[in-house]
């Protein structure tokens, strides 16, 4: 009996090396391969090119600064605001790659805190004593959403707004010294990264640890977070009961930019998963997906079409929108959160990467 | 049919045997809480968590908090003592006692091989696993070199139905006939030196594991309970565990089978690895005085009934209640009721995600709760695809909201599963208020139907 049970065993294990030979990777390169290029075309087709591009929005934003500084007037004030606003959206590009040095200076949380807080804004603006913004209570008194209060927010009218540049010097220092934080910090970062690239595109590996596994997470995270709940989310109510809090979207003070910069994130969001052109999240699905998944990276994209559609029709004015009809923008966080269900569930399951978070035996 | 059963209860086998399987129980169970200590889980899994996910009728078993740690201290002091066969029956009914009372806190860890180990530390209580090469021995002066047959082969039954329960949920047409979830984790394993890029990706390779696995899982008690074949058998087991060791993170597991398997050897093999043993501990001991241990034959127990009655119920049970699936219309690698406790291993690649809304009944307002800071994310991840837990949470929401003063709401669930690479699909209905509904045996019926049917065991 024993002799017939091994003998079967040998037999159906003969039969199964026999009966198939197809590879699961519908390509030649190895998996490494296609992680060190994927990884490669992140770091030299994202992230420095963002990072770069964001350095060079906010250095001509410090020079619009500058004037406005010496010469507070309507005309450079409006050179100021349109600065402002290239270097927003180029940071619409480089939000999701919190990994690396900028992790590690917990960079993000001094580019794009907001709601940005008034209160601690005009308390240093007053002390003229900026070290506290090294300190994280802080962190929402720069970066983005300081410009912006003080940018737009100081008054109701721009003359005013000018006056008091004009009146305060306290006013144009704080100005200056937000510019230069946030161009030191992100100069930091790029500088770092000319090192860390080559231990970047080195981590291929699958762990919780490696560059690609982390990066498809701050991937997912930034979508569900950066995204979905801070530009829509929260505004809209989604996470209290039934208050929609426009005062919590981003841009708030100067309104009309607000589904510009969505419509930019959405954008970065797209071109990161697609990979423009070479390896990215996309064809790695398309690699590794099981017959019923094959659509996936298809439906993926088809959902932030979906989105971006949605976006598109929403009021160019967020506040706006929430004031008229925050319904419609429910709506459009509910198609986004479709997104969030198809990265979470199926890419997820699809990439088999191992998770950033789960440390703990399994079965 | 009496007379037979007699005739065996009456067999003895080699007590080094007991022994043998006692040191290495010890010594593993040592060296698994050191382990687990050593990386923080003690905190993270036990500690840090506002919200423990509680099994269904243990809901009393309470979080001790940082005093986890004092239990975690006792099950090791137990190992040590086990290891050594000081106080046996006491160390190994605290150890059952305590190990258990870990596994009872947190319902997110819970793994088969825990579940194991609670299980053998139990047999083990009714096992003189004490009566030779033991402190006990020493202390008490007698020491046997038998022990009845049944005491050893109780352990071996316990390991053949963990082998054959777990080789029976293999027969499905995902694991046979896809080599479903293996096609999906393999290839993810590129990163594995020599057979990762190559051997790891082939379609096959894929193929050959799971009917492997299959048939390995059914055959090998049998194997191993075969002289002939016990060599063999054992060989397999150290390949088979070795190599599931390098390929998943499955901690002590694979350790455990492995020495557990050795009790299926015969006695002589196991007065040779005593011998072994002894070698460097007489040199050790030289200088103390020699104590004289009365040798005796037979252990014989003082109320065998009894103990042969408990373990009966016990394998009784263990046979039944795998199959209490069978009970549930739903399908059951979807639905999980009556999954664990069965032995299922390695059977499903699942992810879920899920979220809650919270409505107020008075106002219709409805919104979602921010739960991202009310668990953690291993226990996210786990509740996201398991509805008793996804039920447990969402009471847990519940409970939390009516203390900020919303009495009257109802809570719901948007739930997304994926199950071996299929695209995902609703796990909960989204209209039921999770709040009108109780944990209980029954089926629940708020599971949504599975579009996908998965056959056989």
């Amino acid at each position: 009996m024993l002799r017939k049970i091994f003998f079967f065993n040998l037999i159906s294990v003969a039969f199964l090396i026999g009966c198939s030979d197809s590879n699961t990777s519908q390509t030649s390169e190895t998996v490494w391969e296609q992680k060190a290029q994927m990884l490669e075309n992140w770091a030299d087709n994202f992230i420095l090119p963002n990072y770069e591009s964001l350095i060079d929005n906010l250095l001509s934003l410090e020079e619009s600064i500058s004037v406005f500084n010496n010469n507070p007037t309507q005309q450079h004030l409006d050179n100021v605001r349109y600065g402002w606003l290239e270097a927003y959206k180029s940071w619409q590009y480089v939000e999701m790659f919190n990994i690396g040095p900028a992790e590690q200076t917990f960079y993000h949380l001094k580019m794009n805190v907001f709601p940005t807080s008034l209160v601690n804004i005009e308390q240093l603006v007053a002390s003229g004593d900026y070290s506290p913004l090294d300190n994280s209570p802080y962190n929402s008194a720069q970066g983005f959403p300081a410009l912006d209060y003080l940018l737009y927010g100081l008054s109701e009218n721009d003359s005013e707004i000018i006056s008091t540049y004009t009146i305060n010097g306290n006013y144009r220092n704080y100005l200056a010294e937000i510019i230069q934080r946030m161009i030191s910090n992100t100069s930091y970062v790029l500088d770092q990264w000319s090192n860390y690239r080559t231990n970047f595109i080195s981590s291929t590996e699958n762990t919780a640890t490696s560059s690609a596994n982390k990066m498809t997470n701050d991937f997912i995270y930034y979508y569900e977070k950066g995204f979905r709940a801070n530009k829509f989310g929260i505004p809209v109510g989604v996470f209290s009961a039934g208050n929609v809090f426009p005062e919590k979207l981003e841009a708030y003070y100067s309104q009309n930019v607000s589904r510009t910069l969505a419509l930019e994130a959405m954008n970065a969001i797209d071109l990161f998963f697609n990979g423009n052109g070479s390896y990215s999240l996309k064809q790695f699905i398309d690699n590794f997906a099981t017959d019923e998944m094959s659509n996936l990276s298809s439906e993926i994209n088809d959902q932030f079409d979906l989105a971006r559609t949605s976006i598109e029709g929403l009021d160019q004015n967020f506040v706006n929108q929430l004031n008229t009809d925050f319904l419609q923008m429910g709506i459009t966080y509910d198609v986004i959160q479709a997104g969030t269900v198809l990265l979470k569930t199926d890419m997820l399951s699809v990439l088999q990467i191992a998770t950033d978070y789960v440390d703990a035996d399994g079965d | 049919m009496i007379s037979n059963i007699n005739i065996y209860l009456k067999k003895s086998a080699e007590s080094s045997k007991l022994a043998v399987f006692r040191i290495c129980f010890g010594l593993l169970m040592l060296y698994s809480m050191v382990r687990f200590w050593s990386k923080n889980w003690i905190h993270t899994i036990y500690v840090e968590p506002k919200f423990h996910f509680k099994y269904y009728g243990f809901e009393w078993i309470q979080s001790l908090g940082s005093y986890t740690y004092v239990l975690f201290i006792i099950c090791i002091i137990c190992s040590i003592l086990i290891t050594l066969g000081l106080w046996y029956r006491l160390s190994i009914i605290v150890f059952f006692l305590s190990f258990t009372y870990i596994e009872l806190i947190e319902k997110t860890t819970y793994l088969n091989h825990y579940y194991f180990v609670s299980l053998l530390s139990f047999i083990l209580i009714f096992l003189p696993a004490s009566s030779c090469f033991s402190i006990d021995s020493i202390l008490k002066k007698k020491q046997y070199s038998q022990v009845p047959k049944w005491t050893t082969d109780s352990i071996k039954l316990l390991m053949i139905i963990v082998y054959f329960y777990a080789g029976l949920a293999k027969i499905n047409s995902d694991w046979l006939l896809e080599a479903l979830p293996l096609k999906i984790w393999m290839p993810s394993k590129y990163d594995i030196p020599l057979i990762g890029e190559t051997f790891l990706q082939y379609e096959w390779v894929h193929y050959l594991m799971s009917w492997g696995g299959m048939l390995y899982d059914l055959t090998i008690p049998f194997l191993l309970l075969n002289k002939r074949t016990r060599m063999i058998g054992f060989f397999l087991v150290l390949f088979f565990h070795l190599f599931t060791a390098i390929l998943f993170p499955i901690g002590m597991f694979p350790y455990i089978m492995i020495l557990s398997a050795l009790v299926f050897f015969d006695g002589q093999t196991h007065d040779k690895i005593i011998k072994l043993l002894k070698r460097p501990i007489s040199v050790f001991m030289k200088k103390s005085k020699v104590v004289i241990v009365e040798k005796l034959s037979t252990f014989e127990y003082k109320r065998p009934k009894l103990i042969l009655i408990t373990l009966a119920i016990f394998f009784l049970v263990q046979i039944v209640v795998p199959f209490r699936y069978v009970l549930y219309p739903s399908e059951l690698f979807w639905s999980e009721e009556g999954y664990r406790f069965s032995w299922r291993v390695m059977l499903v690649e699942k992810i879920g995600y899920t979220t809650f809304k919270i409505k107020n009944k008075d106002t219709g307002v409805i919104f979602e709760a921010p739960c991202t800071n009310m668990l953690t994310k291993v226990q996210t991840k786990q509740m996201s695809f398991q509805a008793d837990m996804i039920l447990e949470f969402a009471h847990y929401l519940g409970d939390y909201y009516k203390k900020q003063g919303l009495h009257n709401i109802a809570v719901f669930a948007n739930s997304y599963v994926t199950l071996n690479g299929r695209p995902k699909e609703q796990f909960i209905d989204p209209s039921i208020d999770l709040l009108s509904i109780e944990e209980s045996f029954k089926h629940k019926v708020w599971i949504k139907p599975y579009k996908y049917d998965i056959k056989g065991f």
